[in-house]
Order: structure tokens, then C-alpha cells, then sequence
């Protein structure tokens, strides 16, 4: 798993590539929060490269969706390939954050 | 086509994707289809997560998980034995609430939610002192429901 972030603003775009389960979610954990403590309060997670995520990505997710909404913004998803579209439905997380298809129209959605 | 493997896999947490990584390859070069190879390794990667996590106290000494892999007559069964405690995660899991907001969402249950939507069938049994949980995946299943 590898997670690069852009910073623009209260805004970022972390795009996590590869592999994200319960052997790796703690890296995943600690790059997202550390995204989140330089001030970041819409996180963008572009899931382009992302080829596997196991409910321990989704715990990650839902601490980052908890702490950025506590900020005042949100977690966004973009570029979602379909079987992880699929376990975010089946798991309701498609309820919990916003799923876009560019990381452009990710980004727009915190500037109002 | 007709494989089998058997694995026995160490209390440890990087485990769980070895098995998952050997599946999907066993499982690629079978030419299963591309969305049967994700759940089911999704599927094998949660119930051995709960397995090396939970099962087992301090003591491991006497620890054994063996995982039985094997593809013929157009399905999937893998077997995953532990002799840890009794543990029917079918039925002991909780049932996550989907309505709930993140702020109240917890996160138990969630792996199992994802295992019993995407294994066609799953069932437990306890005997002398092992775990069984059996998996099953037609191959066929999307031309049937189709049908």
C-alpha cells in the first residue's frame, strides 16, 4: 500500500494505491491521520490504484470520516473502482461519504 | 479443472493475506471470473482475520489453523479449521446497523456483514474441539440467477 497526498487549502487529495487489510490498516490509519493533524478538514481519498480493501480499510475510513466531519468538512471518495464500490454499498458506507467521480469534483464539493 | 491445497498458517497476523494472496492466484489461473476471485479472497481474508486475532488466549503453543483450498466441478470450497475457542462467527458475530451515522457506527460485524453477502453458502460445525467453517462458491452462479 502506498498513499500520496496533494494539500490545497483545508483541502487534500490522499490517493492510496494497492493493498489495504487487516495486516497494513494501521499504516493506513497513521497516514490519513496525519494528513488530518496538518490541518486538513476536506480529505479526499482518491482509490484509483486502490486493487484490494478489507473491512479494516473501512474502519480507517470511518475514524477519518468522524474526525474530518468534526472539523467541519467531510471525507469524500473518488475514482472507486467497481468491487470496492461494492463493499462500500454492501457496508453502507456509500451512506456515510460522498462518491465521486474525480478527484476534481471531490475536491468542489468542500468549497461551499 | 481440479486443485487443492492445503495450508497451515502461524498464529500471525500477516497470515490472512498470504492465504488471500495465494487464492487469488490459484484462483486467476483457473480463470475464475475477476468479481468471484475479489469476494471470495474477501471472504477468506475476514473469517482468518477473526481467526488469528481472536480465537486464541496467551497460551499458543498448541495453536494449529489449517486452511483446505480447492476448485474442481465448477466451485470454490475452502475449509478453514482452527482448534481455538468455540467461536460460530454466523451466529456470534453482532449484526451491524447500516442506519446509524459515523459518529455512532461501530465497527464489529462489518467483516462477517461482507463475508455473508459475497460467499453464496457458509456453514460452521463444532467437533472435538475444532472450528469449521466450510465456504462454497459456484462458478455458475451469475448464469443461474440470470436464467
Amino acid at each position: 500500500m502506498n498513499v500520496e497526498t496533494s494539500y490545497s487549502g483545508t483541502t487534500a487529495v490522499a490517493t492510496v494505491s494497492g493493498r489495504v487489510d487487516s495486516a497494513n490498516a494501521k499504516d493506513f490509519d497513521q497516514a490519513l491521520r496525519a494528513i488530518i493533524d496538518k490541518g486538513v478538514s476536506g480529505l479526499v481519498v482518491d482509490c484509483s490504484g486502490l486493487r484490494y480493501m478489507s473491512s479494516a480499510g473501512l474502519r480507517v475510513l470511518l475514524i477519518a470520516i468522524r474526525k474530518t466531519n468534526a472539523a467541519g468538512g467531510g471525507l469524500a471518495l473518488c475514482q472507486v473502482p467497481d468491487h470496492i464500490r461494492e463493499v462500500l454499498e454492501v457496508s453502507g458506507f456509500v451512506r456515510l461519504t460522498k462518491v465521486f467521480d474525480t478527484a476534481a469534483d471531490a475536491q468542489a464539493s468542500f468549497a461551499g | 479443472m481440479e486443485v487443492r491445497n492445503e495450508l497451515h498458517l502461524a498464529l500471525d497476523g500477516d497470515e490472512p493475506r498470504r492465504v488471500a494472496e495465494m487464492f487469488e492466484e490459484m484462483a486467476v489461473e483457473q480463470d475464475v471470473p475477476v468479481d468471484i476471485v475479489f469476494k471470495f479472497q474477501l471472504a477468506l481474508d475476514e473469517l482468518l482475520t477473526n481467526v488469528v486475532s481472536y480465537a486464541f488466549d496467551q497460551d499458543t503453543s498448541d495453536a494449529a489453523i489449517k486452511v483446505t483450498l480447492e476448485m474442481k466441478d465448477e466451485r470454490i470450497v475452502a475449509v478453514i479449521e482452527d482448534n481455538g475457542r468455540p467461536f460460530n462467527p454466523l451466529l456470534d458475530a453482532p449484526d451491524p446497523d447500516l442506519d446509524l451515522s459515523a459518529e455512532d457506527r461501530t465497527i464489529g460485524g462489518l467483516g462477517i456483514h461482507l463475508t455473508k453477502a459475497f460467499v453464496d453458502t457458509l456453514s460452521y460445525e463444532r467437533t472435538e474441539g475444532w472450528n469449521r467453517l466450510s465456504l462454497v462458491q459456484p462458478l455458475t452462479a451469475h448464469s443461474e440467477e440470470n436464467a
